[in-house]
């Protein structure tokens, strides 16, 4: 794939167009590790770029559906990798943007502490809630701005209440010991006037218990387990209320859906001469990501060849002694083919994720739309 | 010449003159002989010039300890109290009718040595009138801040003589400080090079019993001075033997002797920290055992092969031997800066030789505490090292074990500290990886936003967002339940609650009373707002005069509440609540208040390599550059902090950093360590670096965040312990439109805790006047500062006054209204006036058409 | 927001409130890819406050109808990347059913 790559992209570019010369073709499409600095980094991005080439450098829109391609490569219930071929790199980034910082979910925002008599100081506490991811669909809740009253559209609650009875022992809270309550918080607001016939208010308003709305009827809200929140020594307590709300990334990283997303360019390596024999084994000896591997040829010489290009970390050591290596080799990245990893908080599965992020792009595109109109 | 002059001159001389040389029995000898020795030393010094002392010299100098000083002023106040008693004891002898019988105790002011112990102590103040002696600041208040600060302060040597003096000497680095004391540790600024720490493994000794080294001397042939005359002291073959300054006599093998008193030193015998030194040059061996000399451990070489063998080793490890057991065995001895000039110290046993007597123990021993931190600092530019010394100290992180028990005025911790990734051994020594100050940050060098000049450095928001820099100020407050001299006291109320109602039927404090428990004081863990009650006490009107024994009535009491002030906008927590008695027995209760601080623009943060810059900006995760594997940096450098600064450590600890954390192992950066294994080489570090799939130079193909293009250089990229610094833009930043002012000159206050204006001075007013900015200077200079009307006799030129009946001005010497103007002018020009008016002296005011 | 000199529609600076490089970027892109475009360009002038300024120039259209193509070719693009990244999911969930059914085992524990 990685030879012929060149030759194909530019005939489905610019059909009617001529070609761009080779060069300047490697130069559009490529980025060229060199030893002391990457080279040909940007993109060509406008049109008339290659004018008095006579080549036209915009891209047909039925041309993008015709190059736009999707593999994924692996895919698990948290994170998966995918290849992106045929996107200019703004785009990409538009998405690995939007999953980072723009994509809602639901992380604890409120923390209400009865009783805390850990090491762990009350804000330090709230904090490392807030940061433990939520197993729930954002989508299902609305945001809780600043006038609203909580209620069960935009807010989850869960109780913690954990004391180590034990002498001696040291009690170590984890995540699971946070429990959902479907019914809002249970926590009294300090009456406003005891004489108040009407129930005992509480820090939340819910109409409804959760778990009777169809969406967690038999699937428990829960969050990620086995994450320590605090450590607890004989006859400490922990004693609070956690309130979860929707937001995004932007503002605090708790919101972020992604653990972390990024892409990297497909490597491509290019053997700019034959190399064979002593060479052969001196090369596939320098790569640590064995990316190279040795041929037996017919007349009983070794060769070698690009066995995995994809695993190239650009560490450069193939290219770093001496220039005739360097001359030998040529490391390359392709510029519109991203191989792009999402790893999931776990709130939603990552291709959800993804076609979240893409639909959010669509939506800024039509804010503005119908702001300028 | 009277009996009694002579008598007098004669009692200087025994007593003052060189008191170290003792006379017994009205025999002036040994001080004869000990002044002859000195006018030889001094003959030899001008005739030769290389036989001068050098007063620089550490072996010549003591370090004066805790002891020592105590004992000066227990014996001082001893002998005072025993002259009391004996005036007073002489005063009732004295007198004729003695009704009782004289008993000395009943004289003695009990608590006098007590008294003036606490009170040397609480002030610092040494005062000890016979010896003349007036010293300050001899006691300090032990830092807490860092555990590092806490161990600095308890080695920190101070000087003597005054800072002010411009010296070179005493300042220069001594060679003979080597393995001693830290070469990097000194201050900055007036106290360079006076002020000094000491290096890791020195001691500093203490006084030892003179009296059997002194006849174990004379055992080992030396001959007693009382036996010799002039003559046969100085005969070429023999040696003066000098026991702490005080000549025991001569001995004709000089080497055969030292040899024997190591030996027995080395067995145990006598103390280990006794030297003995061989001085060719003067034909002296000196023994010293005298307190405040430093000295440090060294392994014994026999004919350049070291005493400590495999198994030794073994042992130590085991656990099997302690370092003691190793000095018991004479494998390791304690040498003086004047004993190691007898010695040939090899820094390894590789480069013994058969004339080699000891072996270094570890080079990166010869620094000091502090500079022990720094990883690679042989790499680095010398007074990096230095400025980290004095940085170090101002790290947060963890103070101690009971940081969270503790009370102190001013407690700085961070959330989430940890161990640094590139260690050292010195770090594992003094267990800062267990109490670590700093946060090992993923640092990209290279340039960002502009917001990054001047060392400023951009940080990652989620990573802020994630923890850290997170960190935890705590202040203690206190307030004390005063008892006053008539009986009375202070009281605690329950606060008004929200549904209370005075007597006017009115409640209007119940709101800034929330926070407090029904006892009066604030609860543990309530958040706490500016102007908020923290403690609701009430002192009596009436504090003087008669005891009434009436209870007191409501009406007798004022409150005195106690309330926050912290920053607004803020919110704290009170952290803890004390209850304990202070020492007039009265009530204290001490409440430490906490606030969690993330870092912000402006807070100042540093490696361990004297790069301190502060915050410039925050950025978001999305706008920062990411790596192939995805990862993000948590701040960027700006790359041009390395040119100028040439701190090549830090880059090493980039480097080890980035392939301790892909190998899995924490990597040693001790000072001077690659040769003995306790540093890894930059070598090493490379290759795992490369196994690991990474670029050998440390430097990373990056993504632009912003644009999603790759960035046209590899960057150098990896983690750096960093330390966040005790100075935060919170506590610093200040402005103000109008506010206080000070009532004497009507200006505005001056500093941040007055909230002062910002002073236009002398230098912007210069600049202001080179701009012809006219009316900017009059609005600053005086509409801003302190504008004053006042009544201006054209006549006399004096100030007059305004007479509000008659709605006129007068002046006063003309006792008319005549010829008054009114004009603005300065209120400190108008008090200028009056004051010069006051000393006799007319200032007039010349009047002219404007 | 649009700032544009009065008379000339073919040269503008849009102001847009609330974004940032994600859209700006992208817009660039597809605005260069404009052959109607001579300039454009974007610029965040303040880091404190969310806005960015994207200028438009073109050869003669109006710059606002220039920018709304740009961005509809941009929501074009994104509803195909959608389709063809849902087609490729629902492809690799046919293909490797087993590694579907241990994710649910993962998620029920």
């Amino acid at each position: 794939m990685s030879d012929s790559e060149p030759e194909a992209m530019a005939e489905a570019d610019g059909v009617p167009s001529t070609k761009l010369p080779p060069h300047l073709e490697l130069r559009r499409t490529r980025v060229l590790c060199k030893v002391d600095a990457p080279d040909n980094t940007d993109t060509i991005q406008y049109s008339g770029a290659y004018a008095s080439l006579g080549h036209e450098n915009s891209l047909r829109f039925a041309d993008f559906c015709k190059d736009f391609r999707v593999d994924i490569t692996r895919i698990s219930d948290d994170d998966m990798e995918l290849d992106m071929v045929g996107v200019d790199p703004s785009i990409a980034n538009a998405f690995r943007r939007i999953l980072l910082a723009e994509l809602p979910t639901m992380a604890i925002e409120k923390v209400l502490i009865a009783n805390n008599t850990s090491v762990v100081q009350d804000e330090v506490l709230a904090h490392r809630l807030g940061l433990i991811p939520i197993k729930v669909d954002p989508r299902l809740f609305d945001y809780l701005s600043e006038n609203d009253t909580p209620n069960e559209k935009n807010t989850i609650v869960f109780k913690l209440h954990v004391r180590c009875e034990e002498r001696g022992q040291r009690l170590t809270v984890k995540s699971n010991e946070l429990m959902w309550l479907p019914k809002g918080s249970e926590f009294l607001k300090t009456s406003e006037s005891l004489t108040s016939t009407s129930k005992p208010e509480t820090y939340t308003s819910f109409t409804c218990s959760q778990d009777s709305m169809p969406e967690f009827a038999g699937n428990p809200i829960r969050v990620y387990p086995d994450i320590i929140i605090s450590k607890l020594g004989f006859g400490q307590e922990i004693e609070l209320e956690a309130h979860a709300v929707k937001g995004v990334g932007k503002t605090h990283a708790k919101w972020s859906p992604v653990a972390t997303c990024w892409y990297r360019m497909l490597p491509e390596v290019e053997l700019m001469e034959e190399i064979e024999g002593e060479k052969a084994d001196v090369l596939k000896q320098k790569c640590p990501a064995k990316v190279f591997e040795i041929e037996d040829l017919a007349d009983g010489r070794k060769r070698a060849t690009v066995a995995r290009p994809r695993a190239c970390t650009l560490c450069r050591e193939c290219i770093r002694d001496g220039e005739d290596w360097e001359k030998r080799i040529s490391l390359r990245r392709v510029k519109n083919h991203f191989i792009f990893t999402i790893e999931s908080t776990g709130a939603l599965p990552p291709e959800v994720l993804f076609t979240e992020a893409v639909k959010i792009l669509e939506d800024k595109c039509e804010r503005v739309i119908s702001d300028l109109s | 010449m009277s009996a009694g002059k002579e008598g007098r001159a004669l009692s200087i001389l025994r007593d003052v003159f060189l008191a170290n040389v003792r006379v017994i029995k009205n025999n002036f000898r040994p001080k004869c002989i000990y002044v002859a020795v000195m006018l030889r030393r001094m003959m030899e010094a001008i005739l030769n010039k290389d036989a001068m002392d050098d007063k620089d010299y550490v072996g010549n100098k003591r370090l004066e300890l805790s002891g020592q000083l105590i004992s000066l002023l227990f014996e001082d106040l001893f002998k005072t109290m025993i002259s009391e008693v004996q005036k007073q004891a002489d005063n009732v002898l004295s007198k004729r009718s003695r009704s009782s019988q004289l008993d000395l105790s009943m004289l003695l002011v009990k608590d006098s040595i007590t008294l003036g112990l606490e009170r040397a102590l609480s002030t610092g103040n040494w005062d000890v009138k016979r010896f003349r002696m007036h010293r300050k600041g001899m006691t300090q208040v032990l830092q807490r801040l860092s555990f590092i600060a806490t161990l600095g302060h308890v080695t920190r040597i101070l000087p003597q003589f005054e800072k002010s003096r411009k010296v070179s000497g005493p300042r220069a680095l001594q060679p003979s400080q080597w393995g001693m004391l830290c070469p990097c540790d000194t201050p900055e600024g007036e106290a360079c090079g006076l002020v000094k720490n000491l290096a890791l493994m020195t001691h500093v000794t203490t006084d030892q019993e003179e009296g059997p080294l002194i006849s174990l001397c004379y055992c080992l042939g030396v001959e007693d001075l009382e036996l010799l005359s002039g003559e046969e002291l100085h005969t070429p073959n023999s040696f003066l033997i000098i026991f702490n300054g005080l000549i025991l006599g001569k001995h004709r093998r000089p080497q055969r002797f030292a040899s024997t008193m190591r030996k027995l030193r080395r067995i145990g015998r006598i103390g280990e920290f006794v030297s003995v030194f061989v001085n060719e040059k003067q034909r002296c061996v000196y023994i010293a055992s005298d307190g405040g000399r430093v000295c440090r451990p060294l392994v014994i070489a026999d004919k350049g092969i070291s005493r400590i063998k495999e198994h030794h080793m073994k042992g130590l490890l085991d656990g099997a031997r302690t370092f003691d057991d190793f000095l018991r065995e004479g494998l390791v001895e304690y040498l003086d800066v004047n004993e190691e000039n007898n010695a040939l110290i090899a820094l390894y046993e590789q480069d013994a030789t058969p004339e080699t007597t000891h072996i270094e123990i570890e080079p990166f021993t010869i620094l000091g505490v502090c500079a022990g931190l720094i990883p690679f600092p042989h790499h680095n530019q010398s007074p990096r090292n230095t400025y980290q010394c004095a940085m170090g100290k101002q790290a947060m992180g963890n103070i101690a074990y009971n940081q969270l028990l503790r009370m102190d005025t001013l407690l700085y911790l961070l959330v989430y500290p940890q161990r640094p990734l590139l260690t050292t051994r010195t770090i594992e020594l003094v267990g800062y990886d267990k109490l670590g100050a700093g946060q090992n940050a993923t640092v990209a060098v290279m340039s960002y936003s502009g917001y990054d000049i001047e060392d400023a450095i951009v940080m990652n928001k989620s990573s802020l967002d994630r923890g850290f820099g997170r960190c935890i100020v705590m202040k203690k407050h206190s307030a004390v339940n005063q008892k006053y001299e008539n009986g009375t006291s202070d009281r605690i109320l329950r606060p008004p609650r929200k549904d209370d109602r005075n007597k006017k039927g009115e409640n209007p404090d119940w709101e800034r009373m929330q926070i407090l428990d029904n006892d009066g004081i604030a609860a543990p863990g309530e958040i706490i707002r500016p102007n908020d009650v923290y403690i609701n006490k009430e002192s009596p009107i009436m504090t003087k005069g008669s005891l009434k024994m009436v209870a007191l009535k409501d009406s007798d009491y004022k409150p005195s509440r106690q309330t926050y002030k912290g920053a607004e906008g803020e919110s704290c927590v009170v952290d803890r609540v004390t209850l304990c008695s202070d020492k007039n027995n009265n009530l204290s209760i001490k409440f430490m208040i906490r606030h969690t601080r993330r870092p912000e623009v402006g807070d100042k943060f540093s490696s361990r390599h004297g790069q301190k810059g502060v915050c410039g900006t925050i950025v978001q995760q999305e706008d920062f550059p990411f790596s192939e594997r995805g990862i993000c940096p948590d701040l960027i450098m700006n790359p041009h902090g390395f040119p100028s600064r040439m701190t090549v450590g830090k880059m090493i600890e980039l480097l080890g950093g980035k392939a301790g954390v892909s190998c899995g192992r924490f990597h040693y950066g001790s000072a001077f360590g690659e040769p003995s294994g306790h540093a890894d080489r930059v070598e090493a570090i490379s290759e795992t670096l490369v196994k690991h799939g990474f670029s050998y130079n440390g430097k990373d193909f990056l993504y632009s965040g912003i644009t999603g293009c790759p960035l046209q250089a590899y960057i150098f990229m990896g983690p750096i312990y960093y330390q966040k610094l005790k100075h935060m833009v919170l506590d610093k930043m200040h402005a103000r439109g109008s506010g206080p002012r000070v009532m004497l000159t009507r200006q505005p206050t001056e500093g941040r805790a007055r909230n002062g204006g910002l002073r236009v001075g002398e230098m912007e007013r210069d600049c202001l006047i080179a701009y012809g900015a006219s009316m900017l200077i009059y609005e600053r200079l005086m509409l801003s500062s302190d504008p004053f009307e006042v009544q201006v006799c054209r006549a006399c030129g004096l100030l007059g006054y305004y007479n509000y009946k008659l709605k006129t001005g007068i002046c006063s010497s003309c006792k008319n209204g005549d010829n008054i103007s009114t004009m603005k002018l300065p209120y400190a020009c108008k008090l200028l006036i009056q004051e010069l008016q006051s000393m006799n002296i007319v200032p007039r005011l010349r009047l002219a058409d404007s | 927001m649009e700032h544009t000199s009065f008379g000339d529609q073919r040269n503008a600076t849009f102001s847009l409130a609330e974004e940032d490089h994600t859209l700006a970027n992208a817009l660039r892109f597809t605005l260069n890819q404009d052959p109607r475009v001579i300039i454009c360009g974007y610029s965040i002038p303040h880091p404190s406050e969310a806005r960015v300024n994207v200028r438009v120039q073109t050869t003669g259209d109006p710059a606002r109808e220039v920018l709304k193509d740009a961005c509809q070719d941009l929501m074009l693009m994104c509803q195909h990347i959608r389709g063809t990244f849902n087609k490729a999911v629902n492809d690799s969930r046919m293909k490797s059913p087993p590694d579907n059914d241990s994710s649910q085992g993962m998620d029920s524990d």
